[in-house]
């Protein structure tokens, strides 16, 4: 099949026309023009990379992991007894203490 | 830019922004929202533009290209973006407009073989506004339309005037 020559095509070419921007356009663009900061901040959107937001999610989550306040020590409830620390002795030395001092 | 100048660019440039993304990508809807984010972004960066680097058109119609090539991506991720080994293939005539006929020939070239014809052609831009809008040197621009011609030419075959379908065709309909 013989292609067209360069005048053929550019006839062909002016054959499709494309429409002019549709009057919604108009009120879409200045609308969002005159929108302010704090509606942007109430209804803006912001696309993220996925790595970005992965990296940002795992700075967060060791952030709050590093700020919680550390577990207080255990201090034994006043009037109350505890033997977790008790460890009996391998070999009782008795020592008998008489009257002055003198064993 | 004050809202006069902006309102100004916007009146004499929102026809060939949306032109250029209504032919890109075949989507009404699409192209709106395109033309939308043009503009906004010659809003909130104004001091992108500089004059001394030539006219407001070019620069809007490159960011109307790299938007219509992002929504590409977005779209055809695993396909390359390239325009050496396209297989031409005429385009059937039957029962279509001519203007359909053309529409999908212009719509079958390669991404960046179409962006290059369609901002010369139908926007009638210079080579070097073409150039600067599709971030390529002038001679990468010339080799592109040439192909995207060539290729266009055999795809339009079928339409030769010399064919017995000429004298329909030329009424605006083949058969």
């Amino acid at each position: 099949m013989e292609p067209l020559n360069e005048n053929e095509l550019n006839q062909l070419l002016r054959k499709w026309e494309a429409p002019d921007a549709p009057p919604t356009l108009t009120p879409r663009v200045f609308v969002e023009q005159k929108r302010s900061w704090w509606q942007w901040l109430l209804t803006g959107t912001v696309r993220i990379p996925v790595p970005v937001a992965l990296a940002a999610a795992a700075v967060i989550a060791l952030w709050i992991y590093h700020s919680r306040p550390a577990a207080p020590p255990r201090v034994a409830q006043p009037g109350t007894v505890s033997l977790a620390d008790f460890k009996p002795v391998r070999q009782l030395e008795p020592v008998v203490v008489v009257n002055g001092g003198q064993k | 830019m004050t809202d006069n100048e902006f309102k100004a660019a916007f009146e004499e440039h929102k026809d060939a922004v949306y032109r250029f993304a209504w032919r890109m990508i075949n989507s009404p809807a699409a192209a709106e929202d395109i033309a939308q984010e043009v503009f906004l972004a010659l809003l909130r960066l104004p001091g992108r533009f500089d004059p001394s680097r030539g006219p407001l058109r070019p620069f809007l119609l490159g960011i109307t290209r790299n938007l219509v090539l992002k929504r590409w991506r977005d779209e055809n991720q695993w396909e390359e973006l390239a325009d050496e080994h396209f297989v031409t293939h005429p385009v059937s005539i039957e029962r279509s407009e001519i203007s359909h006929i053309v529409a999908e020939a212009v719509r079958g070239l390669p991404l960046l073989q179409r962006e290059v014809l369609i901002l010369a052609e139908y926007e009638e831009l210079s080579l070097e506004e073409v150039a600067r809008a599709v971030e390529s040197e002038v001679g990468t621009v010339k080799s592109r339309l040439h192909r995207a011609r060539e290729n266009l030419r055999r795809m339009l075959a079928p339409l030769k005037p010399r064919n017995p379908e000429r004298s329909e065709v030329s009424h605006g309909t083949a058969k």
